[in-house]
């Protein structure tokens, strides 16, 4: 899995959201009974959203203490949804802002907000084709 | 020690709660999901502050927490929910990320129970959630069953302690005691306590030998278990029962005593007190008889080893039956209560002293067995351990005496309670405590013969009285509470007009089917001053003599009773009289005491008072036997009597001896100048009544009349031959002077 280390040049490669992580998911509601899958990416549609405006806004205050609390939680959460790139980018800045390279971080900010477009639209998709199969 | 979240944890088939914070919402959502699929009861929240508000009022079985959050944080928060009453032991997971150790580090000293790395691995994290339910429930029973033991070992005020060894191999400074065996003591939970304390709270007598007994048990290294005396830093005394067992090292060596402390004082005062009631008299407090004779026993065998004298007392008081009889048994208690007050006084008393083993390092110990006890009724001993030679005995003795020579207070009146005390000697006088207690008892009532109030030291002579005199003694004791006494009563007569004018009393003691005559129990009476009661019995007998024939025929005469001298000399004769006339209603003049001329002159001084004071109260005193005495005619001029009895030694004589008529005439001719009444006794034939009415003596009493006769025949006796008064007199009257010498001899009919 050492693509998963620099998404950004090999990303486009690879599907936006990890197909094992997303069966994951699934397994925790078989029968699709609790629309967990759906619950799951409508918050994190919603928290990514929220995360990412906060993140720019911290960025232009200069607060990367601040930023790299974001991508932390952001790490996380794309993990668990299988945006694995975006997760890796997530990891890989907290560590910089964590090891007193805020600079070292900037480049891979501009990545991060690309990813993120990505994966938004790729979360979108799947809840319209969740949105789809149950009507 | 809290139980209230433990008993929650209680219900295994119930769903274990989880309180479930994370900031991160998809992580939420999806950890809430896979582990309501794992059989646990989630509640969720997003932040530090939500999951403080929920927990302030409901407790989660686990708490898990993110502890990276914004706000407060996941250590924040254990800090927070540690200090909320009641959440000092539910489990919380900390959620870490991978990489991050510090947060690792930090979560155990907030206080979190463990730590999990975020992952997806439900079941791991499941597994994890369970290990920790489980953990604090095992925690939580060991919780409970430690306040179980906690206050068991309370109520049983008892508590643990561990004493080991520092590393010199002293004990001195190991000492812990847990917070109940600190509350043993009095202290709190937080006191801290070490071996001097305990020490200093054993009184220094008790200190020494325990310290030994401490070195000694360490050296064997055996088993302690001891009660000790104690008195707390609050002032409390206790006994504290103490017990532990030797701990090993792995070379054997006795390293540490693990073991308990118990507040016994109650068990002890439970046990003192039944072993009390089982070695003391309830009524004195003195030893019983059991435990006198356990004691005498062990006196005995030090004796044997060390060579010396030891010395029993036999203590029985003088008129203790008297006291009971007339003042009641309340009185006679309390009397004895006195006595054995002031017997105690006469000896090193020594109080407590069972059935243990006597500390035989002092060689004078056995000194502790000196007591005064109680054997029963008015009988005490006292045991003198170790005696140098009989004057040492006889010095107790004496003493003894003298502390009952004043009188003791009963119910308001002052008694006198003498005591005759029969001492005996091991080992000349016995070998065994039966031995010296028979012997002491012989010598004992060698002293009632002896006019009691006294001390006597056993001889083998004073042990060669007859059996049979023994054993009439022992039943003449028991003659008056079985009422075997009775009396009989015998006329006097006036011949000059065959009226009776009194009766005398007499005594018979009807034992079995024999009536005893007065001469075969009198002088043993006398002899073991069982005189007295027999006499007082025979006072309050006459008066309701009087009273049941006054009632019945109009008798208004007097009953004259025979009074030893020794009766004259108690105080307390003139009250005894007056309660017993007082008692059945009739007039003092009703009683009439006779004293024999011996037994008046024996001590003169000393029953003039009394004459005195029962002359006054209308008693009329008669002197029975008279002319056997060596009278001093002076004193009796002076002596307020009211009539002589002549005895009937010289009326028997009459007509036979020429002597006898003299003396008979003078006395007649004495108590008619000293005007004084005047009886013949023993009047028997017609002559003997015929002389005594020619000198000017009318007054008789005699087989010709009557014999002494049961109370219900007497007034048979009168209707048939006083009552035709006229008759009886004339023919009596005219037989005197016409039929001189002739015997009639009216007596033998009855």
């Amino acid at each position: 899995m050492g693509d998963l280390n620099n998404p950004g040049i090999e990303g486009t490669a690879k599907p936006v959201l990890d197909a094992a992580s997303m069966a994951e998911l699934r397994a925790l509601d078989p029968d699709g009974k609790a629309q967990l899958v759906k619950r799951v990416l409508a918050t994190y549609q919603t928290s990514l959203a929220k995360l990412v405006d906060q993140l720019r806004a911290a960025r232009a205050e200069g607060a990367w203490e601040q930023v790299g609390r974001v991508a932390h939680t952001l790490k996380s959460s794309s993990a668990s949804i299988g945006a694995l790139g975006l997760s890796a980018l997530c990891a890989d800045i907290e560590r910089l802002i964590r090891g007193g390279e805020a600079a070292a971080a900037e480049p891979l900010i501009e990545q991060f907000h690309a990813e993120v477009q990505r994966v938004d639209a790729a979360v979108g998709q799947t809840l319209q084709h969740l949105e789809a199969a149950a009507s | 020690m809290t139980l209230h979240h433990g008993v929650s944890l209680e219900a295994t088939d119930r769903r274990p709660t989880v309180l479930l914070v994370d900031d991160d919402e998809v992580n939420l959502l999806m950890t809430a999901a896979a582990l309501r699929d794992r059989g646990f009861d989630i509640t969720s929240c997003t932040g530090g502050e939500e999951a403080l508000t929920r927990l302030a009022s409901w407790t989660p079985d686990v708490v898990v927490l993110d502890a990276i959050m914004p706000g407060l944080d996941g250590f924040e928060t254990c800090v927070a929910l540690r200090n909320m009453p009641g959440f000092d032991n539910v489990p919380v997971l900390m959620l870490t990320g991978l990489d991050d150790e510090a947060s690792i580090n930090r979560a155990y000293q907030v206080g979190a129970t463990d730590f999990f790395v975020k992952a997806t691995q439900w079941s791991l994290l499941a597994g994890r959630l369970r290990y920790l339910l489980r953990a604090s429930r095992t925690r939580q029973e060991l919780e409970r069953s430690k306040a179980k033991l906690a206050r068991a070992q309370d109520l049983a005020r008892m508590g643990s302690f561990d004493w080991w060894q520092d590393d010199n191999r002293s004990f001195v400074n190991g000492l812990e005691l847990s917070e109940e065996g600190l509350r043993v003591f009095g202290y709190g939970p937080d006191d801290r306590v070490n071996l001097r304390d305990m020490l200093r709270m054993i009184a220094p007598t008790d200190r020494e030998p325990l310290v030994r007994l401490a070195r000694q048990i360490l050296y064997q290294v055996s088993v302690i278990a001891t009660d000790v005396p104690m008195t707390l830093p609050d002032g409390r005394f206790r006994i504290i029962h103490v017990e532990a067992e030797p701990e090993f090292d792995e070379h054997g060596h006795c390293c540490a005593y693990t073991g308990i402390v118990q507040d016994v004082t109650d068990r002890r005062i439970a046990e003192d007190r039944i072993r009390h009631l089982a070695n003391y008299d309830a009524l004195t407090n003195l030893p019983n008889r059991r435990q006198l004779i356990w004691r005498a026993e062990r006196a005995l065998e030090f004796g044997r080893r060390l060579g010396h004298q030891v010395a029993l007392l036999l203590i029985d008081l003088d008129r203790f039956k008297v006291i009971n009889d007339t003042l009641g048994h309340a009185a006679g208690d309390e009397l004895l209560m006195e006595v054995a007050f002031r017997l105690r006084g006469c000896v090193r008393h020594c109080e407590q002293l069972f059935e243990g083993v006597i500390e035989t390092a002092g060689s004078r110990s056995h000194r502790t067995l000196e007591a005064v006890g109680r054997l029963g009724g008015d009988e005490f001993v006292a045991l003198l351990p170790e005696v140098a030679d009989e004057a040492d005995a006889q010095r107790v003795a004496t003493r003894i005496l003298e502390a009952l020579r004043e009188p003791v207070v009963v119910a308001g009146q002052d008694c006198f309670a003498t005591a005759s005390v029969g001492i005996a000697l091991f080992p000349r006088d016995g070998n065994t405590v039966a031995d010296l207690l028979r012997n002491s008892d012989v010598a004992m009532y060698a002293v009632k013969s002896q006019g009691r109030n006294d001390a006597l030291v056993y001889t083998p002579r004073l042990a060669g009285r007859g059996r049979e005199k023994l054993a009439l003694e022992s039943a003449l004791h028991k003659a008056i509470e079985r009422d075997e006494l009775v009396l009989y009563y015998q006329p006097k007569v006036d011949v000059a007009n065959g009226k009776m004018v009194g009766v005398e009393a007499l005594m018979r003691w009807r034992r079995g089917d024999l009536l005893i005559q007065p001469a075969d129990f009198i002088p043993v009476a006398e002899e073991t001053g069982l005189i007295v009661p027999m006499s007082e019995w025979a006072l309050r007998q006459a008066a309701k003599q009087a009273r049941i024939w006054a009632d019945a025929f109009g008798f208004a005469d007097s009953i004259a009773v025979n009074m030893p001298n020794r009766m004259f000399e108690r105080t307390d004769l003139i009250e005894q009289i007056s309660s017993a006339v007082r008692e059945e209603g009739i007039p003092h003049s009703m009683i009439q005491l006779e004293i024999t001329e011996t037994g008046l002159m024996k001590d003169l001084q000393r029953v003039i008072p009394s004459l005195h004071r029962l002359t006054e109260i209308g008693v009329q005193i008669a002197v029975d036997d008279f002319g056997t005495g060596y009278s001093s005619l002076a004193y009796l001029t002076s002596l307020p009597i009211a009539e002589v009895k002549i005895d009937r030694s010289f009326v028997r004589d009459l007509g036979v001896l020429p002597q006898s008529l003299a003396v008979v005439t003078a006395i007649i001719a004495l108590a008619k100048s000293l005007d004084l009444k005047v009886v013949a006794e023993g009047v028997e034939n017609q002559r003997q009544q015929d002389v005594l009415y020619g000198e000017g003596c009318s007054l008789m009493q005699g087989f010709l009349f009557s014999k002494p006769m049961p109370p219900e025949d007497v007034q048979t006796w009168m209707e048939s031959v006083a009552l035709p008064r006229k008759a009886v007199a004339v023919s009596s009257t005219a037989k005197v002077r016409a039929n001189a010498g002739e015997v009639v001899d009216v007596g033998r009919r009855s």
